[in-house]
């Protein structure tokens, strides 16, 4: 009677717990990262009675957390590559956007410019059609730092997600170390709970820098990033260190400290959210500021060259139109010489916009790429008559270089932010060809002006007035000298112009070549301003600028599309990892409502069991009642 | 196959789906708002980059139109002022031949003179037309100030002999109008090519009627004299003097050249001579200049009625090859306007060509768009009735 007592009582508390692990497991059905639980139920062990054994009824063995740690570890491992995708999408998206949008992108203010200069050629004298240029050249140039400075603050943005990023790291480092401790120190004596947290703080973890979780024989967990550094291992954690790159101030970059030891982070060895903020930088921000900073100077510099070979409104040759800045040379902090870089653009069609580390090692200078680590050929000594060159960019060395000194090369990085309109007078705007052509009115042969051409802008007897008399049909002399031969349908040259003449002349006719001068609508080098975008100017001459900006846009759309569809796979990966993880651990309610109502029906029955125990007592009593 | 899935992963699997028919539904209401497929470049970005490139060659097509405005206003200005010009000038050859006629008086002849003065501002006043934006037609690219000065009674250019050319198609170049120097200035007297004259100091009474090329066509270029010796008899000496011939005069009867014909009506005296030879340039203004000296000069003798004729009949020569010569200028002009004619149709065929290539690359095919957001839209709905469905049905209900 006793026993049928002990055993209904011991089977109301097994059920009683069961039911409150259920109610527990119902209750967080929500709870994010939360592991449902569930009651082992054994018999007690029987009781020997000589004729055999008696049971005892039941007891509560333990209450288990039901964890597969292969899902948990592919949930981890996919949610830190979720991670990154995303951020990499997100921040990609918003550049393509920006080059996209009519009302930010490049495209428009371009084609302005280009079709104000054209209309300049059919009206070349105009203050309007000038001030026109003008304006839309202020647009275009004011856009391109618009653009630049949107790019810069994107990068801002990069540094201050890094540096909160690795607080937030070193933070949940500490407390997954502290939590390993306390599992570790007291391995039989673990809520569940716990183990959820420590789980919960891990794919925080992994989501800001990649990599997985591995256990421990001893119930520790231990953190490592995607390149195999460990973040936690038992009771320690590593820091992560914001540093500033050696080259560039305003830039950070991630280190990490553990064990002494300091390890420079690049992207490939961080994933999650840090790892995408890092991609981003070097392959999404970095290519299309250089590439922005590569046509705002490949026009600039395309630009200024023709608008030197003009004439303007005073009678002036040209000067540059563009203030074009020079390529940034940054020196690495540790270096210890005294030198310092002076950059300029050479050859444009050589430029290729990309970052370039120098190298010097005592005697002489080495370059290599800044990304891949590539050789990059170099030519010259340094001084200002034998510039090094490096992919169309001239370096002039001032000071003294000491070995291992290195810097770094940014040829158009930037530029556009510091590229602007070098004139603010619409006169000075060199539309006309700089020289003229005359033929004497009492000409008798039938010699007419075909058409000048300046061949040498910069020859300094350009303006100078040039008197071209024929001594026969086939004699000529210019101011006096020669005689020169003439032949039919060859041009005339001298001072670094060239004449054509259609027709023939006869002996004593007279042409004269001279300054443009003053006043002039001539619209010859507004025609040549014009086609420059169609000008074939970059890549070695087989890109015109035109056809870099659509490169732009589609180099920049491209790796935005890149990024999104990674994160679209990458969110399908993760969503199959959740419902893996989510089958086994995660709570079901209809399941839960099944086991609520067995337990409830087997706690009734138990005390049905103590209600029979006191009835059979109560016959006891009343059987030996007198 | 899991066949157990938890609570809050069926929810968060549902609300997913809803999600991202959402995403697209929006990505596609977009579309259809903007009327563009390409919402970003990332939408597509092959295209995009190619918008670009195709949108700049739009766009430069339609300057080019705005150019080919301008320049068929200044073309066209050009051609009107020439009609008017050559005008006048068909006006001057009549009163040359009403002048010509001997029995003009001299009051006739002064009111003849009269009006040819005021044709002559009138030309002047021509040659410097504007416009319409404050440059002169005829003043290649030294327009800014009016290309023709009157200083003492002459005319001179101060322009310059640029013409300009304007592209107004892809590589297509339309000449600007021509500069006064070429219009104006530089016209060949004579015939165009040939021209004669009577010398000033003849006492005879001879007339240079005609002259031309003869059927051998072995005119060297060169010029020629034809030198009276006697009223009846005359030498034909070549430029340097030297003589390669002589002949007996008869009025009327042509005489031949080098390969020239030449024909003197009248009596010449002995010391008079006639040359002929290749033409010279001179100027509009300085023709009706000749003619109004020729006009004024004295009829009394015989001598200074031939030397008028002469006069007279080299100005009516002049007139009438500067009346062709400018009508060789409109026709150039002409020609200019009806390149700027098959400019704009190619124009039009290229923008054609790019519009339809833009769009096919960048506009939405609202049929395809309209239907896929209906289908979509409904997508949606029926993950909406699913996830209620799902979520209301719970065995907790039941208990």
């Amino acid at each position: 009677m006793a026993n049928v007592l002990s055993t209904g009582t011991g089977a109301l508390i097994a059920f009683q717990r069961a039911l409150a692990t259920v109610s527990h497991n119902v209750a967080n059905v929500a709870t994010e990262g939360y592991s449902r639980q569930r009651v082992e139920l054994s018999t007690r062990t029987p009781t020997d009675m000589g004729y055999g054994y008696v049971g005892n009824g039941v007891q509560v063995s333990d209450v288990r957390r039901i964890a597969d740690q292969l899902a948990n570890t592919r949930l981890l491992e996919s949610g830190g590559e979720l991670a990154r995708a995303q951020q990499l999408s997100g921040l990609a998206s918003r550049v393509d956007s920006l080059f996209s949008d009519k009302a930010t992108g490049l495209a428009g203010v371009w084609s302005n410019f280009f079709d104000a200069t054209t209309g300049l050629t059919s009206n070349a004298a105009s203050a309007a059609a000038r001030e026109d240029v003008l304006a839309d050249a202020n647009s275009l140039t004011a856009r391109f730092k618009q653009l630049n400075n949107q790019l810069d603050s994107l990068g801002n943005e990069v540094n201050s997600g890094l540096r909160s990023s690795a607080e937030e790291v070193n933070r949940i480092g500490a407390e997954i170390a502290r939590l390993n401790g306390e599992i570790v120190s007291n391995p039989n004596n673990v809520s569940n709970d716990l183990l959820d947290q420590r789980d919960r703080l891990v794919s925080q973890m992994v989501g800001f820098t990649g990599g997985t979780a591995v256990q421990q024989g001893d119930g520790s967990l231990n953190v490592f990033t995607s390149g195999g550094q460990a973040l936690v291992v038992g009771n320690t954690s590593s820091k992560l260190t914001v540093a500033t790159d050696p080259y560039r101030p305003e830039r950070v970059r991630l280190a990490l400290d553990g064990n002494g030891q300091q390890i420079q982070l690049n992207d490939s060895s961080l994933g999650g959210k840090i790892g995408g903020l890092m991609d981003f930088r070097s392959k999404v921000l970095d290519p299309a500021q250089s590439e922005l900073g590569r046509i705002a100077v490949g026009l600039a510099d395309a630009y200024n060259q023709q608008h030197r070979a003009g004439m303007d409104l005073n009678g002036q040759m040209g000067t540059d139109f563009f203030n074009i800045p020079a390529p940034r040379v940054n020196g690495n902090a540790n270096n210890t010489g005294s030198a310092t870089l002076t950059a300029s653009v050479g050859d444009l069609s050589k430029l290729d916009g990309k970052n370039v580390v120098l190298k010097f090692d005592g005697t002489a200078w080495s370059a290599t790429r800044a990304d891949t680590g590539a050789n990059v050929p170099l030519t010259g000594t340094g001084t200002a008559a034998d510039p090094l060159v490096i992919d169309g960019v001239e370096l002039v060395v001032g000071g003294t270089p000491a070995a291992n000194d290195r810097f770094l090369l940014q040829p158009t990085a930037g530029a556009a932010g510091g590229i602007s309109v070098a004139i603010d007078d619409p006169n000075r705007i060199a539309a006309a060809t700089p020289v003229k052509a005359k033929a004497e009115l009492d000409n008798v042969g039938t010699g007419r002006i075909g058409s000048v051409k300046v061949t040498d802008s910069t020859n300094a007897n350009l303006l100078t007035p040039a008197d071209i008399e024929f001594i026969d049909g086939t004699q000529y002399t210019v101011n006096g000298a020669g005689p020169y031969t003439y032949t039919a349908g060859q041009p005339i040259t001298a001072n670094g112009w060239s004449l054509s003449l259609d027709g023939v002349p006869a002996a004593g006719d007279k042409f004269s070549v001279g300054s443009t001068g003053a006043g002039s609508s001539d619209n010859g080098n507004a025609i040549a301003l014009g086609n420059i975008d169609d000008a074939k100017a970059l890549n070695g001459g087989t890109v015109s600028l035109n056809g870099a900006l659509g490169g732009l846009t589609t180099t920049i759309g491209s790796a935005a599309r890149q990024a999104d569809y990674a994160a679209e796979a990458q969110q399908v990966l993760y969503d199959q990892a959740q419902g893996a993880r989510d089958s086994v651990s995660g709570v079901n309610l209809d399941e839960e409502a099944a086991n609520m109502l067995r337990f409830q029906q087997a706690y009734q029955a138990a005390a049905q069991v103590i209600s029979t125990a006191d009835t059979m007592f109560q016959s006891l009593l009343s059987a030996v009642r007198r | 196959m899991n066949n157990r899935i938890s609570t809050s992963g069926a929810y968060q699997l549902q609300l997913g789906t809803m999600l991202r028919k959402q995403a697209g539904l929006s990505h596609t209401q977009q579309q259809l708002a903007s009327g563009q497929r390409l919402v970003t470049a990332k939408d597509d970005p092959v295209a995009a980059g190619t918008a670009v490139s195709l949108d700049r060659a739009t766009a430069e097509l339609e300057r080019f139109g705005e150019n080919a405005n301008l320049l068929g206003n200044r073309l066209n200005l050009q051609e009107s002022v020439l009609a008017q010009a050559g005008d006048r000038l068909a006006r001057v050859r009549e009163l040359t031949i009403q002048a010509n006629n001997a029995a003009m008086s001299s009051e006739d002849k002064k009111a003849i003179t009269a009006e040819l003065k005021v044709i002559r501002d009138e030309m002047i006043g021509l040659a410097n037309s504007q416009d319409g934006s404050g440059r002169y037609l005829f003043g290649g690219t030294a327009d800014d100030h009016a290309p023709f000065v009157v200083s003492g009674g002459n005319v001179s250019y101060t322009g310059d002999q640029r013409q300009r050319q304007v592209e107004i198609a892809p590589d297509q170049f339309v000449s600007d109008t021509l500069p006064g120097s070429e219009l104006f200035m530089r016209v060949k007297a004579g015939d165009g090519r040939i021209d004669g004259a009577a010398a000033t100091g003849n006492t005879g009474s001879g007339v240079l009627m005609e002259f031309g090329l003869d059927s051998s066509g072995s005119w060297s270029g060169a010029g020629f004299t034809v030198a009276f010796t006697a009223p009846d008899a005359y030498e034909l000496r070549d430029a340097s003097g030297a003589v390669v011939g002589t002949g007996t005069y008869v009025s009327g009867e042509g005489i031949n050249v080098g390969g020239l014909n030449l024909r003197i009506d009248g009596a010449p005296a002995a010391g008079d001579s006639f040359s002929v030879g290749p033409a010279k340039t001179n100027d509009v203004f300085g023709m009706i200049d000749d003619l109004v000296t020729a006009l004024e000069m004295p009829d009394d003798s015989p001598t200074q009625r031939a030397a008028q004729q002469n006069a007279l009949q080299a100005s009516l020569r002049n007139a009438a090859t500067a009346q062709e010569h400018f009508i060789d200028g409109r026709a150039t002009g002409g020609a200019q306007l009806a390149a700027m004619d098959s400019a704009a149709e190619l124009r039009e065929a290229q923008s054609v060509t790019l519009e339809t290539t833009l769009s096919g690359i960048r506009d939405l095919d609202y049929a395809e768009a309209i239907s896929r957001f209906q289908l979509e839209s409904t997508a949606l709905q029926a993950a909406q009735k699913a996830f209620m469905k799902l979520q209301s049905s719970s065995l907790f209900d039941l208990m």
